[in-house]
């Protein structure tokens, strides 16, 4: 098996921007938002990706997950089989390859029940053709059964029944509270079967205490599920507790790799992003 | 006797009508303009299968739910891409067409002229569904049929993952769920039982022309599903109740016709206005359009 679980080469990206020149004519300006960005993430570990605002983490993170796609450049994913070319495939054909995705904003069912959230992101879809809802009756119950049961052990599992949030099972999701949105988030990726999660910002507007609990799970994932961790983070505390590698983007392009207290302690990142 | 008998097969077809609309609407956020048009698909189609093939009821019923179904995949394949308002229009111009088509291809539909004499379905080729009472068990049958079917649609895993769909695309695709084919799924489904209400309409009726499948036809449907509600099974078969009793009951306060029914149209228009200022979710609904 590949060390590496992605392999990220030359990507670029562009926004094209129409102007008027100097001799008032109308040309395309182009601002590279990744810039020929190379990067591998190591199997089995977490990778911390950080930099400032802008400095094109997100869409990093989007063309990984095929919601954005690149001019130029291949990003090969080694999953459990033969390697995959990711580039030109659709976001859902990603996710079944293997890589899960947080978003940096809450996106959760809030009409849905907190565990029927956790239900709708089984991998194993069974019984979401219509056909088999209407016809395959036993077989459908046996197996929405079975996933219940899934997402209540991982409910227990994760934060225990004498938590709140175990109380608030049945309700909406929309009641939770921003930070519990985060962590439901969290649990719903532990009930899918992924190689490489990559996460944007999970950690970021919460307490303390959920950051904690954050940074638990994200570690479980990893030696319990045998999940590779790609995170955007801004906190250089949960850089340094939870990754093993860290990297720096500026300007679309990975400047500086390797343990989070090198690339932390480098001048140029002290200077230009932590600002000390 | 005979009066309530003619207002509840109404009843039983418009809950056909707006069950099936609520599967688009309230479950995969598509506001569609275009339900009359499969609706008249499925009139044209029973007609087709009725007195050209002859085809004994179920059979027929089968033919009209596949061939609705086909025709609707016309619309969703182009149309899915769009999103929101984009989408509506799109909807509306498949209304169009299909009304202008049906208007005037007089070879085959008769136009303006409409086609008479649509006999009645026959149960196994023999015995012939004629008469209120008859048809009106075989409309309470068929609108059972589609509010169980569809209630197991909703509370099933497909259900969830379409309320999915309707509350955020983007984190249904990130879990890995293909949301253009439950979208598609969606428009078959609910097409091919607008095509029952169709051919129930039709053999019912036993004349139809281009007008009863119009623009004003496919707001009217949307209307009922949005004044009764979205979501779940009740509101729409609220909202059939209504919009079918409302003008019954206008009549009864004793204005003539033709003040009823202008009449008509402006107490819809108010309900869904004061609806969607103090109740967006309709009058039995669990989803807020909007």
């Amino acid at each position: 098996m590949h060390e590496n679980i992605l392999h990220i080469e030359d990507i670029k990206l562009a926004y094209v921007r129409n102007i008027l020149n100097k001799r008032g004519e109308q040309q395309d300006e182009r601002f590279y938002i990744i810039d020929d960005l190379d990067l591998m993430v190591p199997r089995g570990k977490i990778t911390a990706l950080i930099g400032g605002n802008g400095a094109g983490k997100t869409t990093l993170f989007n063309i990984i997950s095929g919601f954005v796609h690149p001019e130029s450049g291949k990003i090969i994913y080694h999953g459990n089989s033969k390697p995959a070319k990711i580039i030109g495939k659709k976001p859902y054909k990603i996710t079944r390859l293997g890589i899960g995705r947080m978003f940096q904003d809450n996106h959760i069912f809030p009409e849905m029940s907190v565990l029927e959230n956790m239900l709708i992101a089984d991998s194993n879809d069974f019984g979401e053709t219509p056909f088999i809802s209407l016809f395959l009756n036993g077989r459908n119950e046996w197996a929405e059964n079975k996933r219940k049961k899934e997402a209540e052990d991982i409910f227990i599992d994760l934060f225990g029944k004498d938590n709140p949030f175990w109380e608030k099972r049945h309700q909406p999701a929309n009641l939770l509270s921003y930070g519990q949105q985060r962590l439901l988030g969290l649990a719903r990726l532990f009930m899918g079967e992924y190689n490489l999660v990559l996460l944007d910002e999970p950690t970021a507007g919460v307490n303390p205490k959920i950051i904690r609990q954050a940074m638990e799970i994200i570690r479980r994932m990893v030696e319990e599920k045998g999940m590779t961790i790609f995170l955007i983070e801004h906190n250089m505390k949960v850089v340094l507790d939870v990754a093993d590698f860290c990297s720096f983007m500026s300007h679309g392009k990975i400047t500086a790799f390797g343990t989070p207290e090198d690339v932390i302690g480098n001048d140029k990142v002290r200077k230009t992003y932590l600002g000390i | 006797m005979n009066y309530i008998i003619h207002i509840v097969i109404i009843i039983n077809i418009y809950i056909i009508l707006t069950v099936s609309t609520n599967l688009l609407v309230g479950m995969a956020n598509l506001l569609s303009l275009g339900q009359a048009a499969f609706y008249g698909i499925g009139a044209y189609l029973a007609v087709f299968a009725l007195m050209i093939l002859n085809l004994p009821l179920l059979p027929a019923l089968i033919l009209v739910m596949v061939g609705t179904a086909l025709f609707s995949l016309l619309v969703a394949y182009p149309s899915l891409r769009l999103k929101g308002d984009y989408f509506i229009l799109a909807t509306l111009g498949f209304q169009l067409i299909v009304f202008t088509i049906l208007y005037n291809w007089v070879a085959v539909t008769r136009g303006p002229y409409g086609i008479p004499g649509i006999p009645a379905p026959k149960l196994f080729g023999m015995l012939p569904i004629t008469g209120l009472v008859p048809f009106l068990i075989l409309s309470a049958i068929l609108a059972g049929l589609t509010i169980f079917i569809f209630y197991k649609l909703i509370h099933s895993p497909f259900g969830r993952v379409m309320k999915g769909v309707r509350d955020d695309e983007l984190a249904v695709m990130s879990l890995g769920r293909d949301v253009t084919k439950f979208k598609i799924w969606a428009f078959a489904i609910s097409s091919a039982f607008i095509g029952i209400a169709g051919m129930l309409y039709a053999t019912y009726v036993s004349y139809i022309d281009p007008t009863s499948f119009n623009l004003d036809e496919a707001i009217f449907i949307l209307a009922a599903v949005l004044i009764g509600g979205t979501g779940n099974i009740k509101g729409p078969v609220v909202g059939a109740v209504f919009v079918v009793i409302l003008p019954e009951l206008l009549r009864f306060v004793g204005f003539p016709d033709s003040v009823a029914a202008n009449l008509r149209q402006i107490v819809y228009g108010l309900t869904l206005i004061i609806l969607m200022r103090y109740r967006p979710q309709g009058i039995a609904g669990e989803y807020k359009i909007g």
